[in-house]
């Protein structure tokens, strides 16, 4: 019987060539993309649960809490995990990573000069038995136990020396100081939070040898026993606060709490407490989903139309098979066959297409395609699961529609398909709003990336880099600066902690001085050019000279250390810019900070965040960067020039200029990704509802062939042609494209809440989004009816 | 074998109601080989369709020997309906995707007949209308005499108990005429029960019964005798 089914329904696909052609690709390249974003969401509900006893593991994390304020970061005191296994029974095992690509990049040195490296981690000895990774060389237990150890993953073994396995006890130097490669381990799955080139003992380090309550810049991460309550664990904690950091707090007035995260939640975590690796915003893979979900639907959907369209066609052989006595069961079986042997087709096409799309895929997302899931025996009986559930879903309502028909009617061709019309038509509705949204949506996402490029942050980012530096370089900068300044390829350079794009160091202001208030302050150190070199704009006050430094590096408390301060930060008190400038404030550490000027409030952090109070320092020793203004002309010419100069005079170091707008792209890459993923899925879903349509189109043109031809000898032009094929898909589209807005309304308001400085809901996206739609569907329209209209009247008259 | 009482079957328009059969009383014994005339619009398709379980819409009482079948539930009166009739029709009503072979096979699908069975069977429609070189043809490479052993083919392929032919011949040329009716009158020798619709007089002289229909109502009745 299935044979049987199998066999008619291929011939049938086979008849009606561009039918099936229409469904295939349109099943087909629905599937890749559901399938890629299935994909891609395991991908990311995988990961870190490739460590022994991964369950087990949990990040511990802080909050700092003063006066109603509470802040939570994944950093904690390098003390913490030494007593947590000493002293706390639950522990089975602990780490500390200590990731300083947060603070600056090393200089690595295997015998062919120095090389700029970012992705360096100190770790202690016993990272790799809390986190198992395999290791192509060296001991888990020792390779880490000795200063001065470092471990390469196998691509920097590679690089450096060759082979992984030559690479084990070479010499290599680090920052100057001289390492050995005790080990070599395979690369960090793409599924582990923790990603590191480099992997140093942490006994090398300061507070490797003696750990501290203070700093707390480490993350450390516990193994709890398997008969361990992490619940008590965690309650624990508290005492240990209480023992060893309760008095240092009160004195400063802080409140803090350790508090633990499981491994496997990092990722897909909370991403404001900070990681390793960025995480993944779990709304986006929510979001990913229902779109995957939609665009399978509207594949689906072009199937269930198709056969219903066509059903009219085919009520000779329903009616045929009934008098020679098929039951609706088997009828029904036999039509769902049809829509099961499409989707089978579908789904290895698909398989097929995920293979070819897979790196390209990879580069957009940043995230490989595992397709081995796909081919494993689970992953096949899955595929089998989801071949017969599309096939079932595709075929039900088409199937029920045919199999229902009654036989003399259906013999007779008198069946009007009549009842399925509506339920086409919201089909089409439901395809098209479908479409339309996700444009809408892609428009919306991309006019608030480019309000981001376009704002006026209140600095000049175009045509500024920079050029970060080593601490121990500090004494011969400012000559650098000058050599850089005289060569002409700078118009002004200025020393500063950080690009202006996100300014980080976090201070409070404490009432003192003039000031009775108390809240939280961004520091930025900078020197004396930095207003030049950005284009700050001063409001009130002055600007910094050389003489403000002397003056507070004496330091007797008659002096005042001057600083810059912004409107927000002015406001905060109280004053006027005017009324500030020459007010003393205690900033904790020097209780007679001088207010010397005051700038308009620029963005120094994610257009996320509120322009918050900010107090700039005159204090180029804090400095990590250069920033240098190019002047006018070819800034390829200029950045030549400007590392002819460097490699002069800082031969052992690389040259690595960075250019600030790109890096003030770069901190939206998120919302990048979303706008190209919003951009290639609305382009997917117009896609295939557009063919959808077209066979749609083509089979009333077919049905009205007649019509038309009479319409033809009674005068009427090609565009009358269109006009009655299209009125009623316009009036389909239209009824979706209010849908749509609706939709898209709702979607702006909730996606631009996540941003303080917003573009405003414009109507272009509407607007845009609809005629483009609109463009295509009457496109596709004209080009049927064309090919209609083409056809001689003399012909298709004659045959009735 | 199959009784009729009091079949009305009409059609509601807006003023009235349009009768297309009305008070057909009619007995139709086993092994009998009834031909229906009547002129177009008799009302002759319409009481083959009723008698073939093809239409249910209709008043008035259908017996299959001891069975209402009126009152029959759905399932039953669908196996009844499978396993008793064969049709055949004027326009052959061949599907077009199925080769020759396939379209005898068909009806035995839906029988769940064997995979063996459904062979021999088969096999021996063909080797009888003599089509066994024609099994892996479509419909459209077959002539209309051809079309119609198949159609034939199909439907007794079931072994049913009754023949149903709506204009079997109405289709063909005399010659391709002349041997389907042959080859009905030969089924009717072997004990099928045969009802047949047609406009052909010369059609009637093979049966044993000729039934004149006129405006939904059964005109004459009458036995035909072999010389």
């Amino acid at each position: 019987m299935w044979k049987n089914y199998l066999k008619v329904s291929f011939r049938n696909l086979q008849k009606r060539r561009l039918y099936t052609g229409i469904n295939l690709l349109g099943l087909t390249i629905a599937i890749v993309s559901f399938l890629a974003i299935c994909l891609y969401i395991h991908h990311e509900w995988s990961y870190d649960k490739m460590y022994t006893g991964y369950d087990r593991i949990y990040r511990l994390n802080q909050e700092f809490r003063s006066e109603g304020q509470s802040q939570l970061v994944s950093s904690t005191p390098s003390s913490l995990i030494p007593t947590l296994i000493d002293e706390v029974p639950e522990v089975e095992n602990g780490t500390l990573i200590f990731d300083i690509s947060i603070f600056s990049t090393v200089m690595v040195d295997a015998g062919d000069g120095n090389q700029e490296e970012k992705e360096f981690a100190f770790a202690d000895e016993n990272f790799f038995e809390v986190f198992d990774f395999s290791l192509i060389s060296g001991n888990p237990s020792q390779i880490l136990s000795e200063p001065n150890l470092v471990v390469l993953t196998k691509t920097t073994a590679e690089r450096y020396f060759g082979t992984a396995l030559n690479a084990a006890g070479k010499a290599i130097k680090i920052d100057n100081k001289d390492y050995t490669v005790s080990g070599v381990m395979e690369d960090f799955p793409s599924n582990s939070h923790i990603k590191f080139d480099f992997l140093a003992s942490f006994k090398t380090h300061r507070h490797g040898k003696d750990p501290e309550w203070s700093p707390s810049n480490y993350y450390t991460y516990v193994k709890l026993k398997s008969e361990s309550d992490p619940q008590v664990f965690e309650g624990k904690l508290g005492q240990i606060v209480d023992k060893y950091l309760g008095k240092d707090l009160a004195e400063y007035g802080y409140e803090t709490a350790f508090f633990i995260q499981p491994v496997t939640q990092i990722h897909l975590g909370d991403q404001s407490l900070g990681s390793i690796k960025p995480g993944t915003d779990i709304r986006y893979l929510y979001i990913f989903g229902i779109v995957a979900i939609l665009l399978i639907a509207i594949g689906v959907i072009n199937y269930v139309n198709l056969a219903t369209a066509e059903a009219t066609e085919r009520n000779k052989e329903v009616g045929l098979r009934k008098a020679m006595g098929a039951g609706r069961g088997q009828l029904f079986g036999q039509f769902v066959s049809e829509s099961m042997l499409l989707t089978f087709a579908s789904t290895t096409l698909s398989i097929l297409a995920l293979y070819l799309i897979a790196p390209k895929f990879a580069s957009i997302s940043g995230v490989p395609l595992n397709l081995e899931l796909i081919i494993s025996p689970l992953g096949l009986i899955l595929m089998g699961g989801f071949i017969v559930f599309l096939g079932v879903l595709a075929g039900i309502y088409p199937s029920l529609i045919l199999s229902g028909m009654e036989p003399i009617k259906a013999l007779a061709n008198k069946t009007k398909i009549g009842g399925g019309a509506w339920v086409r038509k919201s089909l089409v509705v439901f395809q098209f709003f479908v479409s339309i949204g996700l444009l809408i949506s892609t428009f919306v996402v991309k006019s608030q990336l480019d309000y981001m490029q376009g704002v006026n942050l209140g600095y000049e980012k175009e045509h500024l880099i920079s050029l970060s530096y080593h601490y121990n370089m500090r004494d011969g900068i400012e000559i650098i600066k000058n050599e850089m300044l005289r060569s002409g390829a700078a118009s002004s350079i200025a020393r500063a902690a950080d690009m202006p794009i996100h300014v980080k160091a976090g201070y409070r202001v404490f009432p003192g001085g003039d000031n009775p208030r108390e809240f939280m302050i961004t520091g930025y150190s900078v020197d004396t050019d930095i207003l030049e070199t950005i284009d700050l704009e001063l409001i009130a006050g002055k600007k910094f000279t050389d003489s403000d430094i002397q003056r507070s590096d004496l330091e007797d408390g008659s002096e005042r250390f001057p600083v810059i301060l912004n409107e927000t930060a002015v406001k905060e008190m109280g004053w006027t810019a005017e009324e500030a400038v020459g007010k003393t404030i205690n900033l904790g550490f020097n209780s007679n900070s001088e207010i010397k000027g005051v700038v308009k409030d620029f963005y120094f952090n994610s257009l996320h965040f509120q322009v918050s109070p900010l107090v700039i320092f005159n204090d180029p020793d804090q400095s990590n960067v250069l920033l240098v203004k190019l002047p006018e002309g070819n800034p390829t010419e200029h950045l030549a020039t400007l590392e002819g100069v460097w490699k002069e005079l800082v031969p052992d170091r690389p040259f690595n200029p960075v250019f600030v707008d790109q890096a003030y792209e770069k901190m939206y890459s998120s919302e990048m990704q979303a706008s190209v993923i919003f951009g290639i899925f609305s382009g997917i879903a117009i896609f295939i509802a557009c063919m959808g349509l077209f066979g749609l189109v083509s089979y009333v043109a077919l049905r009205r062939t007649r019509e038309i031809s009479i319409r033809k000898v009674l005068g009427a032009t090609q565009e009358n042609v269109i006009q009655v094929l299209a009125a009623d898909f316009m009036k389909l589209l239209a009824f979706a494209a209010v849908l749509a807005s609706g939709f898209g309304i709702w979607f702006s308001n909730k996606w631009l809440q996540d941003f303080t400085y917003k573009t405003n809901l414009s109507i272009w996206p509407f607007v845009l989004s609809i005629s483009l739609v609109f463009i295509l569907a009457i496109l596709t329209i004209a080009y049927r009816s064309w090919k209609v209209y083409s056809l001689n009247p003399a012909k298709t008259l004659k045959s009735d | 074998m199959i009784q009729l009482k009091e079949i009305d079957k009409y059609i509601e328009s807006r003023f009235q109601r349009v009768f297309i059969l009305k008070g057909i009383n009619l007995t139709i014994n086993e092994g009998e080989f009834v031909t229906l005339m009547g002129p177009s619009g008799a009302g002759k398709s319409t009481l083959l369709n009723i008698l073939g379980l093809l239409d249910e819409d209709y008043a008035g009482e259908y017996w299959f020997g001891d069975k209402n079948i009126t009152k029959m539930r759905d399932r039953d009166r669908s196996a009844l309906h499978k396993s008793e009739f064969g049709y055949i029709f004027q326009a052959y009503h061949l599907i077009d995707e199925l080769t020759v072979y396939e379209n005898i096979e068909t009806p035995l699908l839906y029988r769940k007949v064997s995979s063996n069975e459904r062979k021999s069977i088969i096999a021996d429609l063909l080797d009888r209308f003599n089509m066994v070189a024609k099994k892996d043809l479509f419909p459209a490479q077959l002539s209309g005499g051809q079309q119609q052993l198949v159609g034939i083919a199909r439907a007794i392929a079931g072994r049913p108990r009754i023949l149903l032919a709506d204009e079997p011949t109405g289709n063909l040329h005399s010659a391709q005429a002349q041997e389907i009716m042959e080859v009905f009158q030969e089924l009717h020798k072997e004990g099928t029960t045969i009802i047949q619709a047609t406009h052909a007089r010369e059609n009637a002289d093979f049966g044993t019964r000729l039934i004149q229909m006129l405006d939904g109502k059964i005109d004459q009745d009458e036995v035909i005798t072999h010389v």
